[in-house]
């Protein structure tokens, strides 16, 4: 077997031990269960509420899983030393990285898959049926959910499992905000501000760019090709991060 | 005889915050011949397990050079040779002993029926056949110990490092384990092993290095050693070494 996938297997099979991740995975089913109560916020807005409420939930939960399970996928390995016995059998250091990275999308498509059908099942009941942007929507938050958990695993890889958390989660914050930044800066002067701003709007993947849920919840139509591209954009960004993974954990010491 | 590790000069430095700097290892120089069973002494913090993590390639050395069977240990032929035992070893534990030795097996690429064979045996040979079927949260200290040693043996390695590999087991799992290493001696394997316990060292051990601060202080066989200082027990013997630094 391929040795990133025998890395897979196993990080995916304790992944699905950790009572801490199925904790979130119950709270964010009982939110989605209970967007339906929110809809007296908005009278007459209930399905909107539902959709927004679901595909927030999904994100937002998912987020707190992948950034949870990169941490522990590597931290744990280390600090039970487990890591010890893997390392000086005939295993690259990359294919362990690259395995942990499957391992987690694995976990990250099963919890993404339980709240997505508990989600569409909910929906169903309200309308009948669901719009092919709801799947749409549902696409780019798994995408994200993936270049979350990339990066998360990413920074693991070289610092402490509370400084993975907050520097994953600080970075998930930013990348939402990236546009509110941009706008703010059309009115600095300061040209190095500006250009040190720019050069993070650059690095910094544009989370916001896998967020739909605004327009599919009022029926606005995202077009496909804008889909297939922010897949790619999210994909290209995982490729990064794993690289970044990689050649930080090849220097690591154990 | 060939030489199964070869140590050049190796020189490991710890980087502390506040520029701070440990010495772990300090121009080591060690051969170990294969088919010798090499014992690692020295107090605690005297760099027997930064020897053996550099050594394994879990650190990197500051300076110098480690080869086993004559190539670097970043070769991934060469690790398919070894087989270790860490200090306190803790593996995963919803799994079962089979299924850890299978896990550890596929890292190994060996063919399904070897793996199954040779766990079976390895089972058996650590008296833990009985408890196929058992997670390892429920192994005891020194069970844990015993599947480690399996876990080590599964590739049949030329080379065997194990560090303090009786820490956990009772009296007769301790003679059961020297019993063990002196039969895999037969079959032609080299071990190194690092140990506080000098009597299952004076047993079973070909040759002995003793170390303290990252230094190599004496090596040889015990005999010319206790000799050479003037000495009647092993336990004198390593605390005069240890003293006269």
């Amino acid at each position: 077997m391929y040795k990133p996938l025998i890395i897979a297997k196993n990080s995916f099979k304790e992944l699905l031990r950790k009572k801490g991740l199925q904790a979130l995975l119950v709270f964010s089913l009982i939110l989605i269960g209970s967007s339906r109560l929110f809809s007296f916020l908005t009278p007459g807005e209930e399905l909107k509420m539902i959709k927004d409420v679901g595909l927030s939930t999904i994100e937002f939960f998912g987020t707190l899983i992948c950034i949870f399970a990169a941490i522990e996928a590597i931290s744990s390995e280390i600090e039970r030393k487990t890591l010890h016995t893997l390392l000086v059998k005939p295993l690259r250091r990359r294919d362990f990285v690259i395995g942990k990275f499957l391992g987690l999308s694995l976990n990250t498509l099963l919890n993404f898959s339980l709240m997505a059908i508990f989600f569409l099942v909910l929906l169903l009941f309200k309308e009948h049926t669901v719009s092919v942007g709801i799947f749409k929507a549902l696409i780019l938050i798994f995408f994200e959910l993936l270049l979350i958990s990339a990066i998360a695993l990413a920074v693991s890889t070289f610092t402490s499992p509370a400084f993975s958390m907050v520097f994953s989660l600080f970075l998930y914050f930013v990348g939402h905000l990236i546009n509110y930044g941009q706008t703010l800066l059309e009115n600095v002067k300061n040209v190095y501000l500006v250009s040190l701003a720019n050069f993070f709007y650059r690095i910094i993947p544009n989370f916001e760019n896998f967020n739909i849920r605004d327009k599919v919840a009022v029926d606005i139509f995202v077009k496909w090709n804008y889909v297939a591209k922010t897949t790619g954009y999210g994909l290209i960004y995982v490729a990064v991060a794993l690289l970044i993974g990689i050649y930080f954990f090849q220097k690591r010491e154990i | 005889m060939s030489i199964a590790i070869k140590i050049e000069n190796l020189t490991k430095i710890y980087h502390l915050p506040k520029k701070r700097k440990v010495t772990g290892l300090f121009n080591f120089n060690l051969e170990i011949e294969e088919g010798e069973i090499f014992g690692l002494l020295g107090p605690n913090g005297s760099g027997k397990t930064t020897l053996l993590k550099t050594i394994l390639g879990l650190i990197f050395p500051t300076r110098g050079k480690v080869e086993i069977f004559g190539k670097e240990i970043g070769d991934i032929g060469v690790k398919r040779k070894i087989g270790f035992l860490p200090e306190n070893p803790y593996y995963y534990e919803y799994l079962t002993g089979p299924e850890l030795l299978d896990f550890y097996g596929d890292i190994f690429e060996l063919p399904k029926r070897t793996k199954k064979k040779r766990s079976d045996e390895l089972l058996s040979r650590v008296g833990l056949a009985e408890l196929k079927h058992l997670a390892l949260r429920n192994y005891s200290k020194g069970m844990l110990e015993r599947i480690g040693l399996a876990c080590a043996l599964i590739n049949d390695p030329k080379l065997l490092i194990l560090d303090e590999p009786t820490t956990g087991l009772d009296p007769i799992g301790g003679r059961e384990t020297r019993d063990l290493l002196l039969k895999l001696k037969e079959q032609g394997k080299t071990i190194l092993l690092s140990s506080h316990f000098l009597s299952e060292v004076e047993k079973i051990c070909d040759r002995i290095g003793i170390l303290d601060q990252g230094n190599l202080l004496a090596i040889g066989r015990l005999k010319e050693l206790l000799k050479e200082k003037k000495t009647e027990t092993f336990e004198d013997l390593f605390i005069k070494i240890i003293k006269e630094k």
